[in-house]
């Protein structure tokens, strides 16, 4: 009975199954009461929906606890039966919802010393506030640690500080979720009583992603925040006819407002005349981009045409480059296309601009907002790799093919089981397909090359796949038609960090959808059951222990090591080593010759014989020592790109790594292929070749005494063949690399 | 692909002038205005656009003593450094007219019609940076192309005497328009008043003696100097700034006396062309071109004939190599050098401190091309594809030694 029927008044078509109530959860399918879902109120008048509840993870502690957990197998699904995995998501949550709030920081800092002999009752057992007496929280960045509460008892030590200074330091040592417990270890052990620093903050911007997904308006402190940051859209058709019957001089939509404060607005005949101007008499193509200086702020502005209209998103230069806001509008025209159609459709829609204000207050906010967990002072933010495409992670086949399976399982939509009465059942949507994320990193893709660049880049402008990194997700649930064409809806559905979004179509062999389409709990329940699966399987901590462990390929996260010095310090640990280059040189042929792929693995998987599954740590540069510091490999066909996972640079924790990552995002955001006179065109491989400065290699332990130089190349390949790809690579000048050597280990691991 | 420079009178908007090189059209005075509204427009709300980027190309304004407007538009993927480019348009306008007369705008008429005698110049420039010819006389809008031989220094006390007996300063020597020899007060000059005397030598070709008024735009922006060029052989010219005095009769008799016994030298320096190395400097036969550039004096050697006739090498046409090359330099090997840069580029210079780059390369189907700084010198060679890149870099570094070495090299 899974028609249209049970759909309009939410119920799930289960519910009246006498086959699902069999089920081995103790199911609560026959408590009528709690069958409508918990996000329902929250269903637009225009049948759409985003819902979301964010687990109450304060207690840092927990979550670095998994750091030194033992790591826990991966759990291969054996039993395909479905119904053992479904689990009802009836019944209301009442949690109350904490949220901490990004803050600017400030300098001032306090110090307080905490008796060593002290030992605070804690309920929960948690290191911190046994030692300390104090609760912790992650910050949304999810590194600093925030005061969040303190035992009754300890209390009276902190008069000082307050609820919401960062931790800083313990003992001069300067403390993050990651380090914590093994700081804490040292401080149990030590005999002197640990000193505490504190930071205290200061409230500037009060910006919550969460809010901003949730509420169908924009908050004015919010606007007032993107309106200081000059960032601004605006669409305005330069028609004559329609130009004369617009009020707003041909303004159809400007963000934020109100329009006279709005610089986009009070200059847009300058773009105006420039996009008229540019083909009709200069004989050049319509402006793509323009810079601007204004208050004494180096804006970029993009231009996207659509027939006589005009659509202008500015963007400040220190978050958005030309290179990226080029890209980047090309983007948000895909993602305004995939909601409405088209541009003009966009902004004619009626009644649609409380809309498009959430959709461009998300994206201002989460492409600026990364700004303030800024750690290293460069203010290249929006990574390349951001831009680019979807960034994947290349897991092992037996993983991929579990969760593959879990997908196609969703697609297949193979209800037989549930239901006799096959003879007058229809379904509601025929599911196209799906593509599975995990903090941010696509996992799995059952999408076309486009649908995918179109989720991926709504996924992205509106801050979701962020929100999957920075926080862990109770329930996320979010519904609503966009149009490639016939009536196609979309559905995310989110859980711990992973994110599913679905692509279904209503009609053809299925039901046709009419009117206002509502999203259906059977089909939420469907793609949260197929989340539920993966965290059955154990994916979730076997993910989670991936993306710390550095091993798809490995990357050499500390660089210092490849000097003289690091050498020789190395080396007085293992003294049989061979070095140098000649040594790589034949080390390197040594490989060639052999060539055989278990020759290969036994090379590599002899370093890592207690990570089980995750045994194949991968080194895919020539050369004994690991000389790989970062790269990127990008399918511009498939919209797909595989990078080290983002967390990398944040556990290597090193500034002369940190640095080599951005001068090499820097440079391929300079290089990155665009199309250019005909000598360009032809040149496949470009490399250049950076030494590292002093100061930084002295602050990284090379001493001053014996200064020598850290030269590292960045080199960039494009790859015709078998589909067109560019790879990126960064790498230590000690070993000379092929690159089409590279990209050959690189496909290997795939 | 094509390059046009509009100058407009900024407060009025009347139009300056206008210089194309490529397939557009000259702009008409609507364009020319509307772009200009544009300009004034933004300024009114107190913003400045600094760049636009269009497919292939780029547009720009930029004002220049408060009074004048340069915009400088390409296509057709033309690299360049537009920025670069409108400056050293503004320099030969004060070159040409002085400071002063394109502060205040007076006589706009007048102006016009006096900065008609600057076009050859302009020309030039434009010319230095069409891929789609080879450019005789300078292939960078902003380093003076030199030639570098063993003769140079037996010129320089000829410049000298010479200089002395015209009552003058800062003499130079060119052959093809290439800077060979000079005084040795030749470098109190500004680099770039020298590229202008350079350019300036460049469009009177032909002429056997002549004299100009001009004004340096670093050294004396308000006062004319006179500038003296006198042919001494086919293609080669000398070049002295003096007073009012001597008068061109008294000169044409110095330079006879100077120059007579030089003839020898001038014609041996001549030989060095279009080599442009001295014949001890050896080349490996897979150096297919060569761009050396002394980065201190802003002077750079570009050859495409390192190796002797006999000596086969690949058929890669002049045009070709030379825009390799030159388009190698532009977009990337002038990265290892952050002098060359310009001091108020704005947008360059809030991108965050990178590393020092050492060393860039290329790679493509039919040729690779390798930059490597050493000190004041910067090599950029043009290779067969067949080199491996490691390869390369050793025959680069070898390169930049044996100029920097070399007893023939006078820069």
């Amino acid at each position: 009975m899974l028609s249209h029927k049970s759909k309009m008044n939410y119920e799930s078509p289960c519910d009246s199954d006498n086959d699902w109530s069999e089920s081995s959860d103790d199911s609560k399918c026959s408590d009528r009461e709690s069958s409508v879902p918990e996000w329902d109120s929250d269903i637009g008048e225009d049948g759409e929906l985003i819902y979301l509840l964010l687990k109450n993870t304060n207690e840092v502690t927990d979550r670095s606890g998994a750091l030194l957990e033992n790591y826990e197998p991966f759990k291969f699904r054996t039993d395909f039966k479905r119904s053992s995995t479904r689990r009802s998501t009836r019944g209301r949550i009442f949690k109350v919802l904490k949220s901490k709030k990004s803050r600017g920081k400030d300098i001032s800092a306090t110090k307080k010393d905490v008796n060593k002999n002290m030992i605070f009752n804690s309920e929960t057992n948690c290191e911190v506030e046994k030692l300390f007496g104090i609760r912790l929280a992650t910050h949304i960045d999810g590194k600093t640690l925030i005061v969040d509460d303190f035992m009754t008892e300890a209390k009276q030590f902190y008069t000082k500080v307050k609820v919401g200074y960062y931790l800083h330091k313990i003992n001069g040592i300067e403390v993050t979720s990651y380090n914590i417990n093994k700081v804490l270890q040292r401080v149990s052990e030590d005999v002197d009583s640990p000193k505490l620093t504190f930071l205290v903050v200061s409230q500037e911007h009060n910006i919550d992603i969460e809010k901003l997904l949730t509420k169908k308006i924009v908050l004015e402190s919010v606007t007032n925040v993107i309106k200081s940051s000059l960032c601004s859209v605006l669409y305005l058709c330069c028609n004559e006819m329609e130009y004369q019957s617009n009020n707003d001089n041909g303004v159809l939509y400007c963000y934020p407002r109100p329009y006279g404060q709005n610089f986009l607005y009070n200059t847009r005949g300058a773009y105006v005349t420039l996009n008229h101007l540019a083909p009709k008499s200069l004989g050049t193509s319509p402006p793509l981009a323009s810079t601007v200086l204004y208050n004494s702020k180096l804006i970029n502005i993009a231009y996207a045409g659509n027939y006589n209209d005009l659509l202008l998103v500015a963007i400040p230069n220190n978050v958005v480059d030309v290179f990226s806001i080029k890209k980047l509008i090309v983007s948000i025209v895909k993602v305004i296309e995939f909601l409405y159609g088209s541009l003009k459709s966009c902004f004619t829609k009626l009644n649609n601009v409380d809309k498009l204000d959430c959709l461009f207050s998300r994206m201002f906010v989460s492409l600026m907002y990364k700004i303030d967990k800024e750690k290293v002072n460069l203010n290249k933010e929006v990574f390349v790799e951001d831009i680019l495409g979807a960034s994947t992670v290349s897991l092992p086949t037996e993983v991929k093919i579990q969760i593959d399976d879990a997908i196609t399982e969703l697609e297949a939509a193979d209800y037989q089981e549930w239901t006799d009465d096959i003879e007058n059942f229809q379904r509601l949507y025929t599911v196209i397909g799906a593509c599975l994320y995990y903090s941010g990193h696509l996992l799995s893709s059952h999408l076309q090359d486009n649908d995918l660049k179109e989720i991926n880049a709504y996924l992205r402008l509106n801050g979701i796949l962020q929100l999957s990194v920075d926080k862990e997700i109770e329930k996320f649930v979010m519904w609503r038609e966009v149009i490639p064409n016939g009536r196609w809806f979309m559905l995310i559905v989110g859980k711990g960090h992973f994110v599913l979004a679905t692509l279904m179509e209503a009609g053809g062999c299925t039901e046709d959808a009419v009117g206002v389409t509502p999203p259906s709990p059977f089909y939420v329940e469907e793609c949260e059951s197929c989340l539920e699966l993966l965290f059955d399987m154990g994916l979730d901590k076997y993910l989670f222990t991936m993306f710390i462990s550095n091993t798809q390929p490995q990357v050499q996260t500390s660089p210092e090591t490849l000097t003289k010095q690091g050498k020789k310090k190395d080396s007085a640990l293992s003294e049989d080593r061979v070095a140098g280059r000649r040594a790589d040189r034949e080390q390197k042929s040594r490989r060639n010759s052999s060539g055989s792929d278990s020759d290969w693995d036994k090379q590599d998987g002899s370093r890592s014989s207690n990570m089980d599954n995750m045994s194949d740590i991968r080194k895919i540069t020539a050369g004994q020592e690991n000389v790989l510091f970062h790269f990127v490999n990008f399918e511009s066909e498939r919209g797909i790109l595989l990078a080290p996972v983002r967390s990398i640079e944040a556990h290597a924790n090193n500034l002369l790594y940190s640095f080599i990552v951005a001068t090499f995002r820097f440079k391929i955001n300079q290089s990155a292929s665009e199309c250019l006179n005909k000598i360009l065109v032809a040149v496949k491989e470009y490399g250049i070749l950076f030494d590292a400065p002093q100061e930084i290699l002295n602050q990284c332990g090379v001493s001053k005494k014996h200064p020598e130089t850290f030269s590292f190349w960045v080199v960039g390949r494009v790859f015709s063949e078998p589909e067109p790809r560019e790879l990126y690579v960064c790498y230590h000048e000690s070993v000379p690399q092929d690159l089409t050597e590279v990209a050959y280990m690189l496909s290997y691991l795939e | 692909m094509s390059i046009q420079v509009i100058a407009v009178a900024s407060e009025s908007g009347v139009p300056i002038f206008s210089r194309k090189r490529g397939n557009c059209e000259n702009p008409q005075f609507s364009t020319i205005a509307s772009l200009h509204g544009i300009n004034m427009f933004t300024k009114c709300h107190k913003l400045s656009i600094v760049n636009t980027h269009v497919d292939n190309g780029k547009i720009l304004w930029k004002e220049y003593c408060k009074s004048i407007t340069l915009i400088g538009i390409t296509t057709g993927g033309l690299e360049c450094d537009l920025e670069l480019l409108l400056t050293i348009v503004h320099d030969v306008m004060v070159f040409c007219i002085g400071k002063k007369d394109l502060e205040t705008l007076k006589n706009i008429d007048q102006i016009k019609r006096d900065l008609r005698q600057c076009y050859t110049m302009l020309d030039y420039l434009l010319e230095s940076l069409d891929t789609q010819s080879v450019p005789q006389k300078s292939i960078l809008p902003d380093l003076i192309q030199s030639i570098l031989c063993p003769q140079a220094q037996h010129l320089q006390p000829v410049l000298d005497h010479y200089a002395q007996k015209v009552t003058g300063r800062w003499a130079c020597l060119s052959i093809h328009g290439h800077l060979v020899a000079t005084s040795s007060d030749f470098h109190e000059l500004d680099f770039r008043e020298a590229k202008l005397l350079m350019l300036l030598a460049a469009a009177q070709d032909g002429a056997p003696l002549r004299e100009t008024a001009v004004f340096l735009p670093q050294m004396s922006p308000n006062v004319a100097f006179r500038a003296v060029t006198c042919k001494l052989l086919a293609d080669v010219y000398v070049l002295v700034m003096c007073g009012a005095t001597p008068a061109l009769s008294e000169i044409d008799e110095i330079v006879l006396q100077c120059w007579e016994t030089s003839t020898h030298i001038i014609k041996e320096a001549k030989l060095v062309h279009p080599r442009n190395f001295p014949l001890s400097i050896n080349f490996e036969p897979c150096v297919l071109g060569l761009l050396v550039i002394n980065i201190n004096k802003r002077r750079c050697v570009f050859s495409r004939h390192l190796h002797l006739p006999n000596q086969k090498t690949r058929g890669m046409s002049g045009v070709y190599k030379t825009d390799i090359l030159r388009t190698f330099f532009i977009t990337t090997a002038r990265d290892l050098t952050t002098e060359l840069k310009m001091k108020d580029n704005e947008i360059k210079d809030c991108t965050f401190g990178l590393g020092a780059m050492t060393e860039t390369y290329w790679c493509s189907e039919y040729h690779k091309c390798h930059a490597m700084r050493s000190g004041e010198l910067m090599c950029c060679a043009l290779y067969a594809a067949t080199v491996p890149t490691h390869t390369m870099r050793l025959l680069t570094k070898q390169i930049l030694k044996d100029i920097s070495t070399s007893k023939e090299v006078f820069w």
